[in-house]
């Protein structure tokens, strides 16, 4: 797979870069502002958390920053590559190559196992031994033995791991994660964060979480806070 | 297996329950359609086979000009790998002890019969029985009642001419006998080698030369091609189509499984289209993720694309598997009512409407809503977002509908029959509108309560989008169904009012005027009634609006009634079953016009007004045409091409008169008693002919009822794949409302109170759609009377309420017998 636009991870700056980013929703008679002027830069390798209350605009941002919408002014650079200004065929060949996604709702296929959902990503990526890799990953989050389970046979804890195990497998740059223990207990939603942030750090992946859980957004380093469309920064955690 | 592929396999789709009911509706389209064509094919050449034998053959030649038929036709007809044979009528006088008789005789050569079998005994007391060749040189067989006239036995002889024949069987039946008015007199059938040394046929008589022919359609059609020019206006090119009587009904019935087939078509496009479109829907998550994984849309395409031909691969063969053995079972119910056996035959061409209609119900219906996943946004993966537009949905269903009326149309090849159905179904959506708009005004005002009925309107009105949506497939599904239902009663109908138990079985022509009372009391007194008696007059239509006939005509077009005397006829009042289709009928004073059968009209293309010439022996007589109507050539009576007023220009014509009448087969004595008392009147019987439209008309009852269950199964699957499509989301609903603390027996009831009101909406609404339809089909297609059919009206509607009422409760089993925790997860 060839891209012109796109600068690997480690050769960038910042991994991802928004500039004066807003987001406007036609309701047909009135228009809603989502978001206004949002701008932020994340480096390589940083872990960030954006927090925010219910109808803040995270998850729109979250869905701008990722490129699976675009804006309605502003620019999004991930990588170096403008996104904002690609078509959807195009930031989704990027998503492919470098981006994973955790969901707060898993987004497993319900008719594969857990191995084949890892598989998934791997197989559309083209990528070489795609079934020795999701074993490698499902043992290392925790599941070797339920590799020929379907989600519907798995707890809410463990169908997160295997989304995890999918979002690392083909090994993006960035990862990001939409209210990853939004649906978990206490106990497990600990658990998916210890993982989550231990594989960012092993994979020296790039981690954006939006997320309502202050525990998990107090082991970021860099934390923003959203309400009513505006962003700012709340401070950092050292690494 | 790799997950990718897993992600498209079939054998996966299967585990989908609207996967299921879309390769179920397809297997059932591609079934449906295939059995009726392989069957209708089938059909048509039992039909046509044992129509055949009507003429001995499959096409004959009749030459009414005392010229034999040209040795070098019949070399040109063996050489293009026809069969052939030879056969001549005339009438004469023949001798047996010390009688005299005039007789018909039909003088048959080797080979006859081409088609059907004559029967006959070896002697009066003996049994019957059948064979396939005539009388050996020197022999004769004479009809039970020449027999009697002549007081002869089997094995005395007669004379014909200066020839004496051994009398070697009694002819009971000879398969191309007797509905031609040339059979007048009694029949002898003797050798055609034997005719010369009678010396009865001289130059100038009277004599009809005929050449069968049998062989596969093609090489008849060739052969009719090259036949055609060298043909003189007396030569007479005769097929089964031309046998007015039989091939009205024939026509019928194959319109019917045309009609049928189409229907089946219809409802595979609509539980395709439902199917398809709720498996889309349930496909949005999935086709987000893949795009959030990377995938583009054109591999999003694909993907479903290849889904769907493998469906479409998996219907077909799957169709073709069931369709097979259906037909064979269905060919052998009909040969067990025939009496004859049936070769099967898998006709290739036969499939080609299963394979498109799959293909169109694929394309034209569950690609469209399949092909628009490739625009589901990426962002529908962290929230749902917008549905399918509207427009989309309306251009998606502007081109299915003509695909399918496209199909419908190369189907049927009936223009009436796709404009009725398209009718039928307008008429429905107008009033589903309708429907729509007074459940807003009506259901609204209804206010929450705990009663199952409340409940159950209440959730008509909150889910109205949905189930006026339901209410179409289940009026629409209910429409096509109750349409085959009434056109199926009614053709039924009038076959059975047409051929009544007592429906004429003998004509008596050539009745003297002054006869015509001494007849009737003569039949009176003896139990047999004679329904109304008619002049004839016998003439040639020669011109047309001034013009020799022949030259105003299309040359192309052969029309057998140019090339004969026609029998014409003066009369007061319409018969019962003609119909009046343009102008207007005698009134007492008219004494001009002529009133066409409407037929004849189109084929000549006569228009009321025009000058129609006859030539009645020495004299020309032309008048305008009055009025055109329709006549039922298959009722076994007298039935006639024109008709004059009384004291109009026939009036003072040589006319003799015509009538037909019913007789008990055990009393066909009284025939006998008859010709001697009025030995100049003819007396032909058409009772075996009548037998033989009723084992046909049995035989395609049969077929009609077949294709009916078939249907019937058609439309019980688009109710199951309408009814599964909300399955989901109503267990859910169910579940939720058991949580919320609803009794059993309030949510059983509202439920199955509920889908009863949408059963009857339906119902009702469907019986409409169909008498609509029904209406214009029965008008031009079936040329039957419209009637109401309360007799389906008033159960249908009821019936179709129970049926889903049925299904209500069944959809909500699984509700009330696991707890509604365990439920809500499994949906989840």
């Amino acid at each position: 797979m060839t891209d012109t636009t796109f600068m690997t991870g480690t050769s960038a700056q910042f991994m991802l870069r928004v500039s004066d980013l807003s987001h406007r929703v036609n309701l047909g008679h009135n228009t809603l502002t989502i978001l206004q002027g949002v701008s932020l830069e994340i480096k390589s390798g940083e872990s960030a958390a954006i927090v925010g209350r219910s109808g803040s605009g995270k998850t729109t941002l979250l869905g701008l920053l990722a490129g699976l919408d675009t804006p309605s002014e502003g620019s999004v650079e991930l990588g170096g590559a403008v996104i904002s200004v690609l078509g959807e065929d195009e930031r989704a060949r990027l998503r492919a190559q470098r981006v994973g996604f955790v969901f707060q709702s898993f987004q497993l296929l319900p008719a594969l196992t857990a191995l084949e959902n890892v598989m998934l990503p791997l197989e559309l990526g083209g990528l070489e031994a795609p079934e020795i890799r999701a074993r490698e990953l499902l043992k290392r989050v925790g599941l070797g033995e339920r590799l020929s389970h379907t989600p519907r046979q798995l707890s809410g804890g463990e169908q997160q791991r295997v989304a995890i195990a999918r979002a690392f497998a083909a090994n993006p740059v960035i990862l990001f994660a939409d209210e990853p223990t939004g649906n978990l207990d206490n106990h497990t939603g600990q658990a998916i964060s210890d993982l989550l942030l231990a594989l960012n750090r092993e994979q020296g992946t790039t981690l954006v979480v939006v997320t309502h859980d202050e525990r998990l957004a107090g082991r970021c380093q860099r934390h923003f806070s959203i309400d009513a469309g505006q962003l700012t920064e709340s401070g950092a955690t050292p690494a | 297996m790799s997950a990718t592929g897993k992600l498209i396999s079939v054998r996966r789709d299967w585990r989908e329950r609207d996967v299921r009911v879309l390769l179920a509706a397809l297997m059932v389209a591609v079934a449906t359609v295939a059995t009726i064509a392989l069957f209708a094919s089938q059909l048509q050449k039992t039909l046509v086979s044992s129509a055949s034998a009507f003429l001995a053959a499959d096409r004959q030649l009749e030459s009414e000009n005392g010229q034999p038929i040209p040795s070098a036709w019949f070399e040109q007809a063996r050489s293009r790998g026809l069969q052939t044979a030879r056969m001549t009528e005339f009438s004469t006088m023949m001798s047996g002890a010390d009688r005299f008789q005039l007789v018909s005789v039909k003088a048959v050569g080797q080979h006859y019969p081409l088609r059907g079998e004559i029967e006959f005994r070896s002697a009066l007391d003996q049994p019957e029985k059948t064979v396939d060749e005539g009388p050996a040189r020197g022999e004769a067989w004479l009809s039970p009642r020449l027999l009697q006239l002549l007081s002869v036995k089997v094995g005395d002889t007669v004379d014909l001419g200066r020839l004496g024949l051994k009398v070697s069987g009694v002819l009971v039946r000879e398969p191309d006998g007797g509905f031609s008015m040339s059979a007048l007199a009694p029949r002898i059938m003797m050798n055609i080698d034997d005719v010369a040394a009678t010396g009865v046929i001289r130059t100038g008589s009277r004599v009809n030369y005929v050449a069968l022919f049998a062989g596969v359609e093609t090489k008849l059609e060739d052969f009719h091609r090259w036949l055609k020019p060298r043909l003189g206006p007396s030569h007479e090119w005769k097929s089964v189509r031309d046998g007015q009587a039989l091939s009205q009904s024939l026509e019928k019935a194959e319109r019917f499984l045309l009609l049928g087939g189409s229907l089946a078509v219809l409802l595979a496009a609509v539980a395709v289209a439902v199917a398809s479109r709720q498996y889309a829907v349930g496909q949005r998550d999935t086709v987000a993720l893949l795009k959030t994984l990377g995938v583009d849309s054109d591999r999003i395409a694909r993907i479903y694309l290849r889904r769907l031909l493998l469906w479409g691969a998996v219907g077909i063969v799957g169709g073709v598997l069931v369709a097979i053995p259906l037909y064979v079972i269905l060919s052998e119910v009909v040969a067990s009512a025939l009496d004859r056996p049936l070769a099967y035959e898998i006709d290739p061409k036969a499939l080609l409407p299963a394979l498109l209609t799959a293909m169109v119900s694929l394309f034209g219906f569950a690609y469209p809503p399949l092909r628009r996943l490739r625009t589901v946004p990426a962002m529908q993966v962290l929230r749902s977002q917008p549905g399918e537009a509207g427009r989309a949905g309306v251009v998606d269903a502007a081109i299915a509908a003509v695909a399918v009326f496209g199909l419908v149309w190369l189907y049927a090849r009936d223009i009436t029959m796709v404009l009725s159905l398209l009718g039928g179904l307008a008429v429905l959506l107008a009033v589903l509108a309708a429907l729509g708009w007074l459940m807003v005004i009506g259901l609204r005002k209804l206010s929450g309560g705990g009663s199952a009925w409340r409940l159950a309107l209440l959730a008509l009105y909150r889910h109205r989008r949905a189930s006026l949506s339901q209410i179409s497939v289940f009026a629409m599904t209910m429409m096509l169904a109750c349409t085959l239902i009434l056109v199926r009663t009614s053709l039924l109908d009038d076959w059975e009012a047409q051929l009544p138990a007592d429906a004429p079985n003998h004509f008596l022509l050539n009745i003297a005027p002054d006869a015509v009372d001494e007849v009737k009391t003569f039949l009176a007194q003896r139990g047999a009634d004679v329904d109304r008696l008619y002049p004839m007059v016998r003439g040639r239509l020669t011109e047309l609006n001034g013009r020799p006939v022949r030259e105003a005509v299309s040359k192309d077009r052969n029309i057998n009634a140019l090339n004969r005397e026609l029998n014409l006829t003066w009369m007061s009042a319409l018969p019962g079953d003609n119909r009046i289709q343009a102008g207007r009928w005698f009134t007492a004073g008219d004494k001009t016009g002529v009133s066409i059968e409407a037929g004849l009209a189109d084929r000549l293309g006569v228009k009321l007004g025009d000058k129609l010439g006859f030539t009645i022996g020495a004299q020309h007589i032309s008048e305008p045409v009055a009025s055109i109507r329709t006549v039922q050539w298959d009722s076994m009576k007298p039935n006639f091409y024109m008709a004059f007023p009384p004291g109009g220009a026939l009036q003072n014509m040589p006319a003799t008169w015509i009538t037909s009448f019913y007789l008990p087969p055990s009393r066909d004595a009284v025939l006998n008693d008859f010709s001697r008392k009025f030995p100049t009147i003819s007396v032909l019987s058409v009772g075996h002919v009548i037998d033989r439209i009723r084992t046909i008309i049995n035989q395609v009852t049969q077929a009609i009822e077949t294709i009916l269950l078939l249907i019937l199964a058609a439309a019980i699957t688009v109710m199951a794949a309408v009814v599964s499509a909300t399955l989901q989301s109503r267990q859910r609903e169910g579940a939720l409302m058991r949580t919320l603390g609803a009794r059993q027996s309030v949510l059983v009831g509202s439920t199955v109170m509920e889908f009863a009101l949408l059963g009857l909406f339906a119902g009702v609404l469907g019986v409409m759609a169909a008498e609509a339809a029904v209406w214009a089909l029965q008008f031009r297609l079936f040329e039957g009377a419209f009637r109401w059919h309360w007799a389906v009206i008033l159960p249908l509607p009821l019936i179709s309420a129970v049926l889903l009422a049925v299904l209500g409760r069944w959809q909500l089993r699984p509700v009330l017998r696991v707890s509604p925790m365990v439920l809500l997860r499994r949906l989840e």
